[in-house]
């Protein structure tokens, strides 16, 4: 009895006293809008990277078939590397200025890391659409570019919508190494209150169910968006 | 209205075309036949620059298309293709299906697209299917569909490549039967195809090509009556 009392009042203070719960709404607010911009910016950054991949490996034009190759070598960088030196070389040599507000920066850094893996992603589900689709649409006389975005693109999203799904749920649990650079995400947040209650457990958990919670609830906006997709499939 | 001069492909090191001029007149139902991998194909696809040729030129509506500044965009808007496979896009409904390049080209508004779709719906027979997705039609639904998508752009040519090659036999008949009304009404028509009574019925000429070659041609009464050439001789023992 005695020590569920402790466990409950541990948590107690984690949380109420001195409003702390604030400090972890705070953290909640940087690290959705770190994600938020991060998957706006990865997704732009992989789709552009994945249609000049795939429009452009064996391009009659040279300066197309160089800027397929750097995409290649950013790829190549991103997925080889940890992303906490990612983060902290992006951090150090680009934003040298220490004002620079700290969700620009987490946003940048995360977007620019998961973008290498959304091109991938994307890149295999264009690559899933059968040629026809792209000569049936050219055929009709849209250009490339055309065919790309009104035909290519809605199926492959569809066809790789969970792997982009899984892409996102790492992405907001990875913003947690943000705290590396001095951003007050929910994890920093946490470990701020555990410094002031000398207990760093409660507030760990309580910030560990924040991101499932995060993770839970995007997992269920996507399943809407998975079923609204599926429009056109045989019903 | 189509002419091909010395028009040559090759993939790799293997040619699939070997020099071929031709011209096809305004209102020419052409049918190719020729055995699997004699190029008829490829010839085809050529047309429309869905294969770019090794060399040669393709000349369409007095455009030397094969020309690096032509645009193909345009070109391609006066010449319907039709595929083995029907390529309809399978996220969109019927109507969108056929309304969507008038319509981002700009050559339509959305009513008027709408308009056009519905009427070549009726046509066929289809039109309440307008809200239905692809994959709810049969193949020969699709098919047709696929052929009302291209007629709807108001083109000059028709290219049909092998276009009832993946439907069940009872559907090939309702496919043949909307070309051949549109070969009455006197639209252009590049036919490659293995049904050899379309090709009696429709075809004004008979391009037999072999080895990447046309290497006879003639009206269909001769081409199958009379057929000279040893190869075409060949050809049709075994098909007929």
């Amino acid at each position: 009895m005695e020590t569920l009392k402790n466990i409950a009042m541990s948590y107690y203070d984690a949380l109420i006293p001195d409003q702390r719960y604030l400090a972890y709404l705070e953290g909640i607010k940087v690290t959705i809008l770190i994600s938020f911009f991060a998957i706006l910016l990865g997704v732009a950054i992989g789709m552009l990277v994945a249609v000049v991949k795939v429009s452009n490996v064996n391009s009659k034009r040279f300066l197309m078939r160089v800027v397929a190759k750097l995409c290649n070598i950013y790829i190549t960088i991103i997925r080889g590397t940890p992303l906490m030196v990612q983060l902290l070389i992006i951090y150090n040599l680009i934003f040298t200025s220490r004002s620079t507000n700290e969700i620009v920066i987490g946003a940048v850094c995360f977007g620019i890391n998961s973008g290498a893996y959304v091109a991938e992603i994307i890149r295999a589900g264009i690559e899933s659409i059968e040629r026809g689709q792209m000569e049936a649409g050219r055929s009709l006389g849209l250009n490339h570019m055309q065919t790309m975005r009104l035909i290519i693109m809605p199926q492959a999203i569809k066809n790789i919508l969970p792997a982009l799904g899984n892409e996102f749920i790492v992405l907001i649990k990875e913003t947690s190494v943000a705290s590396v650079i001095a951003v007050t995400d929910l994890l920093q947040a946490a470990q701020y209150v555990g410094s002031r209650t000398w207990d760093i457990l409660p507030p760990l958990v309580i910030a560990a169910a924040c991101y499932l919670v995060l993770v839970m609830g995007l997992t269920k906006l996507l399943a809407i968006f998975e079923r609204r997709m599926a429009r056109g499939d045989r019903h | 209205m189509i002419v091909t001069k010395n028009l040559k492909k090759a993939f790799g090191s293997q040619m699939v075309l070997n020099g071929i001029n031709e011209t096809i007149q305004k209102g020419e139902k052409v049918v190719v036949i020729g055995p699997s991998g004699s190029g008829k194909s490829t010839f085809l696809r050529c047309l429309n620059l869905l294969e770019v040729p090794t060399e040669g030129e393709i000349w369409f509506e007095g455009n030397n298309i094969t020309d690096k500044k032509a645009n193909i965009d345009k070109i391609r808007c006066k010449m319907g293709m039709v595929f083995q496979q029907f390529n309809l896009f399978p996220h969109l409904t019927v109507m969108e299906n056929i309304t969507l390049a008038p319509v981002k080209l700009g050559l339509m508004n959305k009513e008027e697209a709408e308009q056009k779709a519905t009427e070549l719906l009726k046509r066929i027979g289809l039109v309440e299917k307008a809200t239905a997705y692809p994959n709810q039609l049969s193949g020969g639904q699709k098919q047709r569909i696929a052929i009302v998508r291209a007629l709807a752009m108001n083109p000059d040519l028709m290219l049909f490549d092998e276009p009832t090659s993946a439907l069940d036999p009872e559907m090939v008949g309702e496919v043949l039967d909307l070309m051949a009304q549109l070969a009455d009404e006197g639209m252009t028509m590049v036919v490659v195809t293995h049904e050899m009574r379309f090709a009696k019925k429709v075809a004004t000429r008979i391009l037999f090509m072999d080895e990447g070659k046309i290497v006879d041609q003639n009206t269909p009464d001769e081409f199958f009556e009379h057929p000279t050439h040893p190869r075409l001789i060949e050809f049709l023992s075994k098909i007929l």
